[in-house]
């Protein structure tokens, strides 16, 4: 038995760095200096540590600018997604009214749609509205994309919360409006965390829209900005890997902070069959 | 993105109470807020409903539609709207490329799905027999993966790879195999493999996450008494672990199949479907047809198709969630 579980750690322990490496390399590549990227040696420790690399990517043209536009279009379609999402979470958790069921259903379907085959509908529409080339087309599809999965997740945090307790602060004179403010808001304050959280992350990704709908260099979005690094800087994998790093680190704090939650959340609907 | 449920399944639905709210309103109040209440819930709806119409309804019918017309870049200028019939599905159904191309997409999934699906559940029951900073060291490792955006993961493992200087063919030489200069991505199935293991390697700890939480969910008792019975290691997880894990089990595979299907970023950055068509999977043949080549009638052909396949491919899952979901309202 003893043997037996030795042997499982010692393999955890492989697995563990197989799912580590990439991020060790990035790191590690990160903090070479050149001379030491280009060359046939066998380098797996870095010998010398520069930030050198981490500058030339900051002071890249269009870092800064792609890294504005990506915080600027994430931010504005999580900020509204969730917004919107919570009122519809209200309405379907907390109130009764003819055609709930068929809302709860259009909030279940419309987050099980596949976004990247409405690439080319998207397109033709926001052409015709003329944000083709805008970055408010961007957050248009971003919170589209967020929007039903935000009311869907919220609705499940507020089922969470038992009304009485809003019904309490009624009955010790709070309005509807105070109740839901001074009780359920606060109470809801780790949901509405976790699900920004991961609603921003998925805009943060995107990549396919964020590559069709603006092409000005002005206006790219950090991933396309990252896509075209190494086609425009050769091979400075220095670079293009302090750039990895720098386009992670937030996504990496905010992961670390909500994780624990949203495992459980994403499934636990899961259907006996 | 998806998500299914996300609280716990267990805590009821407290949608039946509103009389005792009303009751609090008090009698004047009462009378002036009903019409107001009863309007309340359809106008916080409001804002979602129109949105998800404007922005997803509207376009799911605008992709079949523009699926029957003949839409290149002259008739988009014009605004000329020209009705084609079943050309453009001829025109893709007819293409022997089309088929090569859905077997590959179709292929590609399956063994990516299945491929981490498993590997996540070997690691989530390893879990369960590691000592505790062990388990969290795996699970630090595990989320940094996880955590990497998409586009920085790719552009590492493009670096790993690299042809010249990547670390992998530098550990293969070490380790004494003729690797130095090999490349990576010389065919098409040779390419789609590197992404395959970028794409499952990235997918593992989410559903090894959600699968060790079912794990460690089940009855510490059921164990206990497999054990009295006899039971060996395979036999336990037979009769207690899978049927308590099945469920679980077939809810992430549901999600990966919806995630994997549709992956364009990795296989595009990597070498944009590349060498000569050979890693080209049915997103990246709608942006071609569609967005490289202008024609966005055949795309939205093949968009419909991909629909189609998709739901093929879950329609059985599909309905029983749909109906499970429906019956808890």
């Amino acid at each position: 038995m003893n043997a037996k579980k030795v042997s499982a750690n010692v393999v955890a322990v492989f697995i563990a760095a197989f799912f580590a490496f990439p991020t060790y390399w990035m790191v590690t590549t990160a903090l070479k200096p050149k001379k030491d990227l280009l060359s046939s040696d066998f380098d797996l420790i870095p010998s010398s540590v520069t930030n050198s690399n981490f500058v030339t990517a900051w002071t890249k043209p269009g870092f800064l600018q792609s890294l504005g536009n990506s915080l600027l279009v994430s931010l504005s379609a999580v900020v509204a997604a969730l917004v919107i999402g919570l009122l519809a979470a209200l309405a379907l958790s907390r109130m009764r009214f003819r055609g709930r069921k068929g809302f709860v259903m259009l909030m279940l379907v419309a987050q099980m749609a596949p976004f990247e085959a409405l690439l080319i509908p998207m397109f033709l529409m926001m052409r015709d509205l003329g944000l083709y080339q805008q970055l408010s087309s961007l957050i248009l599809i971003y919170f589209a994309v967020t929007l039903p999965f935000c009311a869907w997740t919220l609705r499940g945090f507020v089922n969470g919360i038992p009304i009485e307790l809003e019904e309490a602060a009624m009955v010790d004179g709070c309005g509807r409006w105070g109740a839901f403010r001074r009780v359920t808001l606060p109470l809801l304050g780790p949901g509405l965390v976790a699900t920004s959280v991961f609603a921003f992350i998925t805009a943060w990704n995107e990549f396919l829209f964020a590559k069709v709908m603006v092409r000005a260099e002005d206006k790219e979005t950090l991933p396309v900005w990252l896509s075209g690094f190494q086609s425009a800087f050769g091979t400075d994998w220095g670079g293009a890997m302090a750039a990895s790093a720098l386009f992670t680190v937030p996504v990496l704090v905010f992961f670390l902070i909500v994780q624990r939650k949203m495992v459980t959340g994403v499934t636990a609907g899961a259907v006996k069959g | 993105m998806t998500a299914v449920e996300t609280t716990d399944a267990a805590v009821p639905v407290r949608t039946s109470s509103p009389a005792p709210r009303r009751a609090v309103a008090g009698g004047a109040r009462r009378r002036r807020g009903s019409a107001f209440d009863r309007l309340l819930p359809y106008l916080l709806l409001a804002p979602a409903v129109i949105g998800i119409l404007w922005l997803i309804g509207f376009p799911v019918v605008s992709v079949v539609v523009t699926s029957f017309r003949k839409l290149d870049l002259g008739e988009l200028v014009r605004g000329e709207v020209k009705w084609v019939g079943l050309d453009n599905y001829t025109k893709v159904l007819s293409d022997p490329r089309f088929w090569e191309i859905t077997v590959r997409t179709v292929v590609f999934t399956a063994v990516v799905v299945a491929t981490s699906v498993v590997v996540g559940l070997v690691i989530a029951l390893l879990m369960r027999q590691l000592s505790t900073p062990i388990r969290i060291l795996l699970q630090v490792c595990m989320l940094l993966a996880w955590a990497m955006p998409i586009i920085a993961s790719t552009t590492v493992y493009q670096w790993i790879f690299d042809q010249q200087y990547g670390i992998l063919n530098k550990i293969l030489v070490k380790l004494g195999f003729d690797y130095a200069g090999h490349s990576w991505f010389s065919t098409g199935t040779a390419t789609l493999s590197v992404i395959g293991l970028l794409i499952v390697w990235q997918a593992i700890p989410f559903l090894a996450f959600s699968l060790y939480a079912g794990v460690i969910g089940v009855p510490a008792d059921l164990y206990e008494a497999a054990g009295i019975d006899g039971a060996t290691a395979w036999q336990t997880f037979r009769a207690v672990t899978w049927p308590e894990l099945k469920p679980l089990l077939m809810m992430v595979t549901f999600l990966s199949l919806l995630w994997d299907f549709k992956v364009f970023t990795q296989i595009w950055v990597f070498k944009e479907g590349g060498p000569s068509g050979g890693s080209t999977t049915l997103p990246v043949l709608q942006y071609l047809e569609g967005i490289s080549q202008s024609h966005f009638g055949v795309a939205a052909a093949v968009s419909v198709l991909m629909v189609v396949i998709l739901t093929l491919l879950t329609v059985s899952y599909l309905r029983k969630l749909l109906q499970t979901q429906e019956g808890k309202l």
